[in-house]
């Protein structure tokens, strides 16, 4: 069955370079792909030609003075992601089947073990792939001198791939019918708990022992409770999967990937002696997998979410309307159960915010202001990237838009109307818990300042959200091949230009679009600062949300014909 | 003339999928669209839909040309594909209510509530596509098709998925819908269905027009004499295959 596996791997990334290389006859993704090519060049060969690469002994000096603390602070985060592994609903990608796999192999006469093997051996490309571009990226040294850090996070990503394979794997033995079996499954839970439990005493000893003095202080304390003794003992496998990409020296590399290989080797054992529960915790059971061609079904109870689709309006509306549902359907939540809790944190924040502004309690109450800044910064910058329930997530029922009668114009602002309110609706909840709690954190600042400050922004978000949407479907549109189908992620070398590219091209586009709302903006808040003061602010930013909406109408009226043209033998389809 | 194709190729990169093909589907009628495997029927079916652009030649629907004037186009025909791709998270009502949005259909209630019995998809109106059967989601892509007033209707392997009562539904479905005026193109293997319902049919071979007429016709082609009078025989004979 490996060379089985081998022969898969080995064909599926041959033809997958071939059908990259000819993609690259079309200038666009040719650029990208010499962009990527020049990244990767500079990044691998700049430290040899001595100019792009600043001192490499900072980071050495750095490394070794970290790899003390680093290592076992490394190791109890390693830990606690290992404990949350259990209790989070985290699936294995290494359990998850293609369909063409599912068609193919489940039926075949080969072992749950021999199939649990045969992911192992598909997921090394992408692996290395990601371990060597980590490599290039973290190591502190040039050329050759990246991989053992290369080979360590190899070793590292294995392992975690594997340990969440055996995690889902042991889920399911928690339900055999055997009691052996189910008593087997809680060993390594009581193990990781015990040894958790044994770790925490050990730093509370520490830190009880006098109060902390300050970040460092509480590291260099963590580090020493964990440092001999049984805490160390129990930390032992965690650190050993990150010894590898600290080592400083040839010998004590070799020393640390014997360890983090002979963890592998444990977890490996361990996944593949429960490969009993393989049906249950790779869904279906493998019978019914392979004759059934729905490998997706959705676990989720039908509620209705608010009122139907009114059968007249706006197609826009439709299409938010359908990307809506879909997200609450996807999350398995009802209207009902979003509108309450959001009215009582509403209200629960008001008290709190009034509770902390009669106690002066500054500190706390700037704590979650910052927090709620973070937020709505974090939606305003990041949102678009990441949530993705627009023309992108659709790329897969392309076929189906396509044949339906609207303008595309339309079809694709109809697309981005969800997404851009969704991630708006977490800004502007991050800019009310600001200005909520900014007022017992800042008491010096004027309430009315406050307000108008956190108005300018609730009207500036959606604009610079919006603005962003319409920059990655645009992408999208001009480089459909670029763009991630369903699970799949694009790759290649001109993907990874691409992506240099577009964080380019997307900045760029942003500053295009925000200049003319900022001179407009500007201006009024000019004219008006010497009448109303700081409130001033909110004219000038409905302004500019009113340029850049606008701006963002133009562009989608735009890309209308992008759309048509758009041919979809450009969008690279997984198995 | 509802379909009227007038030398339209399609290429994907140097391979010629389809080449100067021209032909019309005219309303009430039935046409059959029959092909080996890689003939350019599926191409051909969905340039109709406007799925992929031509790269040469002139698509109308209802007298709309495709490139032209596409939004009214579409608004007049209905595609059903071999491959139910349906949102993950709709249920079967929700997919026909967006259509019956999208499209602007009238009466939509008593038009979904019959489709619905018709294709024997009445009780599951609120479950979602993953706990349906492929059979099952096949027709609701039909359903949705069909929920709408279409003057083209094109069918690519409709039969794919279903059980022989669906087999049989789907096959009066079709005809009734020819005889209420629809111009309706099919795609299919299925020789005996296409040879039963269809009233001419078009054969392609390596994305040519190699044939086209009702079954009489084409038995009595000079050409196609010795070939049997059968739809089986005649396709056999003509791609080559005697």
């Amino acid at each position: 069955m490996i060379r089985a596996s081998l022969y898969i791997t080995g064909c599926t990334t041959r033809n997958r370079l071939r059908v990259r290389l000819r993609r690259l006859r079309e200038p666009r993704y040719l650029i990208g792909a010499v962009v990527g090519s020049a990244y990767l060049y500079f990044s691998i060969f700049a430290g040899r030609r001595g100019r792009a690469r600043p001192d490499r002994r900072a980071p050495f000096e750095l490394l070794s003075a970290w790899q003390a603390i680093g290592t076992s602070l490394g190791g109890i985060f390693v830990l606690i992601v290992a404990l949350l592994a259990w209790i989070l609903p985290v699936k294995s990608r290494l359990l998850e089947f293609s369909q063409a796999e599912t068609v193919f192999l489940f039926p075949a006469p080969v072992s749950h073990r021999e199939l649990l093997l045969h992911r192992l051996v598909r997921s090394q490309v992408g692996s290395l792939i990601t371990a060597i571009l980590m490599g290039i990226v973290l190591a502190p040294t040039a050329g050759v001198g990246r991989l053992p850090v290369a080979l360590g996070m190899w070793a590292l990503f294995v392992t975690i791939r594997v340990y969440f394979a055996g995690v889902a794997l042991t889920r399911g033995q928690f339900a055999s019918p055997r009691p052996s079996a189910r008593l087997a499954a809680w060993i390594p839970v009581g193990l990781l708990t015990a040894g958790a439990i044994i770790l925490a005493a050990a730093i509370r000893r520490q830190v009880m022992l006098q109060p902390v003095a300050s970040a460092s202080d509480l590291m260099v304390r963590l580090a020493g409770a964990t440092a001999s003794g049984w805490p160390s003992v129990v930390l032992w496998p965690f650190t050993a999967v990150l010894r590898p990409q600290l080592a400083t020296s040839v010998a004590s590399f070799v020393q640390a990937m014997a360890g983090s290989l002979a963890v592998l080797a444990v977890v490996m054992v361990w996944m593949l002696a429960n490969d009993a529960a393989f049906a249950v915790a790779a869904g279906e059971p493998a019978e019914q997998r392979a004759g059934d061609a729905r490998s997706r079904k959705p676990a989720v109870r039908v509620r209705q979410i608010g009122p139907p689709l009114a059968l007249s309006g706006r197609a826009e509306w439709a299409i938010l309307w359908k990307n809506a549902m879909q997200t609450f359907r996807a999350v398995n939540v009802s209207m009902k159960r979003i509108v309450g809790p959001a009215v009582a944190v509403l209200v629960g924040m008001s008290g709190a915010a009034a509770g902390m502004a009669a106690n002066q309690t500054r500190g706390p109450a700037g704590f979650i202001a910052a927090a709620g800044f973070v937020v709505a910064a974090t939606a305003v910058v990041f949102g678009p990237l990441l949530m993705r329930l627009d023309l992108r997530s659709d790329f897969e029922h392309l076929d189906l838009l396509k044949t339906w009668p609207l303008r595309p114009a339309d079809l694709i602002r109809g697309e981005m109307a969800w997404p851009t309110a969704f991630v708006t609706a977490i800004a502007w909840a991050g800019i009310l818990c600001t200005a909520l709690f900014s007022g017992p954190a800042m008491p010096a600042t004027r309430f009315a300042n406050r307000w108008v400050f956190a108005l300018s922004a609730g009207f500036a978000a959606p604009a610079l959200i919006a603005a962003q949407y319409t920059v990655q479907n645009a992408l999208a549109l001009f480089f459909p091949a670029w763009v991630s189908l369903g699970n799949q992620r694009t790759r290649g070398i001109d993907a990874m230009g691409q992506r240099l590219i577009m964080l380019a091209a997307i900045l760029l586009v942003l500053v295009l679009f925000a200049v003319p709302g900022a001179i407009a903006g500007g201006v009024v808040w000019f004219v008006l600062r010497a009448f109303i003061g700081a409130a001033a602010y909110v004219p000038a930013a409905v302004l500019f949300a009113g340029v850049v909406l606008t701006e963002v109408l133009v562009a989608t009226e735009l890309l209308g014909p992008a759309f048509e043209r758009m041919d979809l033998t450009s969008v690279e389809r997984g198995e | 003339m509802p379909i009227a194709v007038e030398h339209f190729g399609r290429s994907y990169g140097n391979v010629k999928a389809v080449d100067d093909l021209s032909f019309d589907v005219a309303a009430g009628e039935i046409v059959g669209l029959i092909g080996p495997n890689g003939a350019g029927k599926t191409t051909t079916l969905r340039s109709l839909a406007g799925i992929l652009l031509p790269t040469t030649g002139r698509i109308q629907v209802d007298g709309f040309d495709l490139a032209a004037n596409p939004i009214e186009a579409k608004r007049r025909l209905a595609f059903m594909p071999d491959e139910p791709h349906l949102f993950e998270y709709l249920t079967v009502e929700e997919h026909l209510r967006l259509i019956a949005r999208l499209y602007t259909v009238e009466d939509f209630d008593r038009r979904a509530a019959t489709l619905l019995d018709e294709l024997e998809l009445k009780g599951k109106e609120r479950q979602l596509p993953g706990e349906l059967s492929r059979g099952m989601r096949q027709k609701v892509v039909i359903a949705c098709g069909l929920v709408r007033q279409a003057s083209v209707l094109l069918f690519d392997e409709p039969l794919t998925g279903l059980d022989p009562l669906g087999i049989r539904r789907m096959r009066e479905t079709i005809v009734a819908r020819g005889r209420a005026g629809a111009a309706i193109l099919v795609s299919s293997h299925l020789l005996h269905l296409v040879e039963e319902i269809c009233t001419r049919v078009i054969i392609m071979d390596h994305g040519k027009k190699i044939a086209d007429g009702t079954v009489s016709e084409l038995a009595s082609r000079a050409d196609l004499a010795a070939a049997g009078s059968s739809l089986e025989q005649i396709f056999l004979h003509v791609t080559g295959n005697k």
